[in-house]
């Protein structure tokens, strides 16, 4: 490829600014010698020029009000996300901290090491937990279901 | 003349303590930012897709899809560009979908459309004849065209926001440019309007 053609190649860049200065030292050299460059430069600078001053469509005057009502919707659905997520792991901890202190209550009463016991009276906690959970990630769902 | 993107100074963009406040899933925060990037991010969109509607759609879609990732955003990166980006995502989901627009590299695809309305009343105004044969070029050249020229984005920028290789990004700007000088020049040859 001759050095015309090597350049050639690079005039758009150069006219989009996005040649880095070793070249376009090197494109502008050439430019100066060659009128056919020159003038195919000139073109695509006009061209370049037009470019960034193209009438820019107008967003619809409601846009950005549905857009700040669905960004805003769906960060409330997070905020509640997140708080619905740190309820179960309280009622998680809730029922881990219930489990502990029926096995000491249930040894101290009654001086006994029976597992059976022991194991009826600690699932109930958990149950119960696990219970308000599982209605409140339900009536979480259906919050988001009615905003979307 | 080489083309300068310092006119682009003016530009709103997100300063850092807004994008903390967004962090932290502000809601006033995002409300600001939306206000700030709506006429950058739609004229992005409507150059890309083309139709209002579906700009409108992807608008909205794009800021949904910011707030979901959040979270990931690394604040190292520039907002414009993980902004743009996911922009980009969203609107490639929907040309791809859409029958009859090309995600191929074809300058010469469409025939220009007819100057609008307004369009037509500024007939002879070079950027309606420029605005007109630009949105026959192919999607990725429409891309890179706005990014650069009306968003002055710097090459490793555009190639960030598309995804693609420096080199891909490089040609496609170089061929889209070649492209509009070719027949901006054919077009006024024959209106002799030059």
């Amino acid at each position: 490829m001759t050095t015309h053609e090597t350049i050639r190649q690079l005039l758009p860049l150069s006219a989009a600014g996005l040649l880095d200065a070793a070249d376009e030292r090197r494109v502008r050299q050439h430019v100066h010698e060659c009128a056919a460059c020159s003038a195919a430069l000139d073109e695509l600078a006009a061209v370049s020029a037009d470019l960034s001053r193209l009438p820019a469509p107008m967003a619809p005057p409601d846009l950005l009000a549905r857009t700040e009502a669905s960004v805003a919707a769906e960060l409330a659905a997070q905020a509640g996300l997140r708080h619905g997520a740190m309820l179960a792991v309280g009622a998680g901890l809730f029922a881990w901290v219930a489990a502990l202190t029926t096995w000491c209550l249930y040894r101290y009463l009654t001086g006994s090491a029976g597992w059976l016991a022991w194991l009826a009276l600690t699932t109930v906690p958990a149950y119960m937990a696990a219970g308000a959970a599982a209605v409140m990630f339900a009536s979480r769902r259906r919050l988001e279901r009615s905003i979307l | 003349m080489i083309y300068q993107a310092t006119h682009f100074e003016d530009v709103p963009v997100a300063e850092p303590d807004e994008i903390a406040r967004l962090r932290r899933h502000d809601s006033a925060a995002l409300a600001g930012v939306v206000g700030q990037y709506q006429h950058r991010l739609y004229r992005y969109l409507r150059r890309l897709v083309r139709e209002p509607a579906a700009a409108d759609d992807l608008f909205q879609q794009t800021w949904l899809n910011v707030v979901r990732q959040l979270d990931r955003y690394d604040s190292r990166r520039g907002f414009d560009t993980w902004l743009f980006s996911i922009a980009h995502n969203a609107a490639m989901d929907v040309l791809r979908r859409k029958t009859g627009e090309s995600l191929e590299e074809s300058a010469h695809e469409l025939a220009a459309a007819e100057p609008d309305a307004l369009a037509a009343a500024m007939a002879s105004e070079r950027t309606a004849i420029l605005a007109s044969e630009m949105a026959a070029l192919s999607a990725p050249y429409r891309e890179v065209l706005t990014l650069r020229f009306e968003e002055g984005m710097k090459l490793e920028e555009i190639a960030e926001v598309t995804r693609a290789p420096l080199s891909t990004v490089k040609s496609r700007v170089g061929r889209a440019l070649e492209t509009l000088r070719e027949k901006m020049t054919a077009r006024y040859r024959k209106e002799d309007l030059l």
